[in-house]
């Protein structure tokens, strides 16, 4: 089976299992991880990084050599819990960053609903969770990073206290970088406490994102919409009778949406005014982030690329989240080559010059 | 010379008065809120990316440096060059282009002034959420180049959270849109790097901002302390309780009685240190946190907690903490105010130290900072006119960098690295490390004429770092 074929044979989005190739490294260490990939540099070999394979579908597809997986840098490296600092090695997953925070009242900003996938994945792609309306996107909260370069070097960048300006900000430039300067095999997070008290609150439709102050997110589906409220309890629950409804505690989040035969799962990102707009035109089931203006929504080719053509020029992208093959070369991942790809090209080439991490699976095929 | 054959080029395209070349005219921007002066070359005041463009190109074929300059409010040397160079001011293009009250952003000119938008935006409900003290003449402009911050950072993040999207102009002249109002675009986050980049990457021409509602209610707190560590352990009780005010922010004795001095309101100028605390957003949170905030507070050995009663004397509160840099004539006719962060749990040591250090070099110190991020700002008053004055500021200047580096902080919170911490950046970078940096930087500016001797030290990308050739391999 080609590499392809298995990546197409398992599920659409949240690709589980083990990593498909014929050699895989698993480094125990982030010099490792460098030495790896100055080999692969030296030898000219494509190489695939490999968390827990839960965003797998996202960008075009690599055909590697070999693949590295992070399993094994699975290390909470320090945790500073008075200063609210959290320091992981990139294999640690979003899940066991949970159960460490719970006992001291504390959170990282990671998608709440991804608790397979690893820290590293999930900054190699830049997924953020449903709170990112209050909370801010992942790349907010990226204090420091390690990071084994293409070409096998490692570099760190940014510093392990919770405000600073100390040179380039590298953190942000590796955050849905997709592996293009490197594998981030360390990471640096900035710590919240634990709102005090939360609630979901289902309004009537259509969302009116006004009537609450600054929810932690205003999430809607084809049933229903919800407001997501986190706060001291005085707060949730004066939120919560105020928009009236019906009102459950603790943030319930949707299930994302699944895609039939022959549907991609994608996501549909807009200035967040045009969300009610997409909401009208998506086919089936979706989850409209609205403020944020994400709506994830299956589709197939055809859908996608009109909503695409449509949403472009208005500064709106499509893009593929998982799916069969074919979608990967008609209407493609990513859409239109984004901004000022030459100057991301000359980037690249300065931190893996050989394009050995994920060649070619970024936007503009870099 | 170029700087000549530059400005002869550009009178025709920006128009003569746009082009400064009087040396009592260039000496205006000879300085910004720092202790170094040089005079730059050339000033240009362009009004539109076109202008900008046309002398980032014009520059460009003559080899000259290029300095973009906002409000000159910086305080590491970022806008002052460093070689001959035209400095290119943005302080005309303050037009705040379109407002969107839904989508709750802005495009604006980067010579707008911070505390301009916020004022134009009050009453669609929404502000701009980054507050420097110098809010009221810094730019947007220069809170990009610098990823300014200010007390409110400390719950909203500093300006690089607020900045969706830049127009630059290259240092070849092209111009890009970087980021823009949709969430997540692929491709590289070149505007999370723009951000706090201090002119070395290019000119910002506009900026998308991200605005912030106004919260319907605040309670502001002034907690009165007869220990400097009540107050530091007053901030972490709090966020350990689970709360993030908006600001948490330390003022020392000393703050206390220059600034009474200044503005007579009553200050508490007997307590040790105060904390000024705010909350805001949702009423019945704000009154919730409040009493949270105050009972920690009190636990900790507050002597007293005062709660403004209504705006105005928030306000008043609010002055005896933003004009601190101003008041500090009444101590001594100079001062050079610094940026440190320390993990906050180091606070109450690093501020003994900070006490220790001033006392060594005879310094009159005050510290008035955002205790909430660790955020140290020691500003040190001194007399210029005495003799070996200067070396003993920068003296100081360095052991308290040798004291934050030791407990494991940063080097800069919000004011850069300019001139003034570039030679510190190997203390917290090693070779490898700072090689990245300035390859990054050559990716955007390859001949190096972008605020060139800023941000990064001497020799950062001379090393060669890649991997050995193979055995046998032609060079």
């Amino acid at each position: 089976m080609t590499f392809p074929e298995l990546l197409s044979s398992l599920s659409s989005h949240a690709i589980h299992g083990a990593p498909p190739c014929d050699l895989t490294v698993r480094p125990k260490s982030p010099e490792v991880v460098a030495d790896v990939l100055a080999a692969c540099s030296t030898d000219g070999l494509r190489v695939l990084i490999w968390g827990a394979g839960t965003h797998q579908g996202i960008g075009h597809r690599v055909d590697p050599d070999v693949v590295l997986s992070t399993e094994r840098l699975d290390r909470i490296v320090d945790h500073r819990v008075d200063d609210l600092t959290l320091t992981v090695q990139a294999g640690v997953t979003v899940g066991s960053i949970a159960s460490t925070l719970r006992p001291h009242g504390q959170m990282a900003v990671l998608p709440e609903e991804e608790k397979a996938a690893t820290v590293g994945g999930v900054l190699a792609v830049g997924a953020s969770g449903y709170g990112r309306l209050r909370m801010g996107p992942v790349r907010d909260h990226l204090l420091e990073v390690l990071v084994a370069t293409g070409d096998g070097r490692l570099v760190r960048a940014g510093a392990k206290v919770v405000k600073h300006v100390q040179g380039y900000d590298l953190m942000r430039l590796s955050v849905g970088s997709l592996g293009s300067l490197g594998v981030v095999v360390e990471a640096t997070l900035k710590l919240w406490p634990t709102p005090r008290a939360s609630a979901t609150v289902e309004v009537a439709m259509p969302p009116d994102a006004g009537r609450a102050f600054r929810p932690q997110a205003v999430l809607q589906t084809r049933d229903r919409t919800l407001v997501m409220l986190t706060g001291t309890a005085e707060e949730v629950e004066a939120q919560a009778d105020a928009l009236g409804g019906e009102s459950e505690r603790g943030l319930l989040w949707p299930d994302q949406p699944r895609p039939r035969d022959g549907e991609g799962l994608w996501s549909v990102r807009v200035p967040p005014t045009l969300v009610p707009e997409v909401v009208d035109r998506v086919p089936g089931e979706f989850v409209a982030q609205h403020g944020v203006g994400i709506v994830e929504a299956p589709m197939d080719g055809p859908t996608a690329a009109a909503m695409r053509e449509w949403l472009e020029p208005l500064g709106g992208v499509v893009v593929l989240l998982g799916g069969h093959d074919a979608l990967y070369a008609d209407p493609g991942p990513w859409g239109s080559d984004p901004a000022a790809l030459d100057l991301q090209r000359r980037i690249v080439a300065r931190f893996d010059p050989d394009r050995v991490v994920n060649p070619g699976r970024p936007a503009g095929g870099i | 010379m170029s700087l000549e054959a530059l400005a002869e080029r550009l009178r025709p395209l920006l128009g003569d008065a746009a082009v400064l070349t009087h040396p009592v005219e260039r000496h205006l921007y000879s300085k910004d809120a720092g202790l170094r002066r040089t005079e730059p070359g050339l000033v240009v005041l362009p009004t539109s990316t076109e202008e900008v463009a046309a002398v980032v190109r014009a520059a460009a074929d003559l080899g000259v440096a290029v300095v973009p300059r906002g409000g000159g409010s910086g305080l590491t040397g970022g806008a002052v060059p460093s070689e001959p160079a035209v400095v290119v001011a943005l302080t005309r293009m303050d037009e705040i282009h379109e407002i969107d009250a839904v989508g709750r952003t802005a495009w604006v000119g980067p010579g707008v002034i911070n505390l301009d938008l916020s004022e134009v935006t009050r009453p669609l409900g929404l502000h701009f959420a980054p507050d420097p003290s110098s809010q009221s003449v810094c730019t947007i402009g220069g809170n990009v180049a610098n990823n300014a911050g200010g007390p409110h950072c400390l719950a909203e993040g500093s300006t690089v959270a607020h900045i969706l999207g830049v127009e630059l102009v290259l240092p070849d002249g092209e111009v890009v849109v970087l980021g823009g109002a949709a969430p997540d675009l692929p491709g590289l986050d070149l505007r999370g790097v723009v951000v706090g980049s201090e002119g070395t990457l290019g000119v910002v021409t506009r900026v998308l901002v991200k605005l912030t509602p106004n919260p319907p209610d605040v309670r502001t707190l002034l907690m009165e302390f007869d220990e400097v560590r009540q107050a530091a352990d007053t901030v972490s009780g709090i966020i350990g309780a689970g709360i993030v005010p908006d600001a948490l922010e330390l003022m020392d004795r000393k703050t206390l009685e220059v600034m009474e001095a200044f503005l007579h309101i009553g200050l508490p100028v007997d307590a040790a240190a105060v904390l000024l605390c705010e909350t805001s957003g949702h009423p019945a949170a704000v009154a919730a946190e409040a009493a949270l905030c105050e009972e920690v507070a009190r636990r900790c050995g507050a002597r007293a907690v005062q709660v403004a009663a209504d705006e105005a004397e928030r306000q008043v509160l609010w002055k005896a903490r933003k004009a601190a840099f101003g008041a500090v004539a009444q101590m001594a006719p100079d001062f050079y105010l610094h940026d440190v962060v320390v993990p906050r749990t180091t606070l109450p040591e690093v501020l003994d130290e900070v006490y220790r250090i001033a006392e060594r070099h005879d310094l009159h110190i005050m510290n008035v900072f955002h205790a909430g991020d660790g955020n140290l700002h020691p500003i040190m008053g001194f007399d210029l006119a005495e003799d070996g004055v200067r070396d003993a500021v920068m003296a100081a200047a360095d052991e308290l960098i040798a004291v934050t580096l030791s407990v494991g902080g940063a080097l800069t919170g919000e004011h850069g690295i300019g001139t003034e911490k570039r030679d510190h950046l190997p203390k917290v970078f090693d070779e490898v490390s700072l090689d990245a940096q300035a390859r990054l930087r050559e990716a955007f500016d390859p001949e190096g004429r972008f605020n060139p001797e800023h941000v990064l030290p001497k020799g950062s990308r001379c090393a060669d770092f890649g991997r050995p050739l193979p055995e046998g391999a032609w060079v």
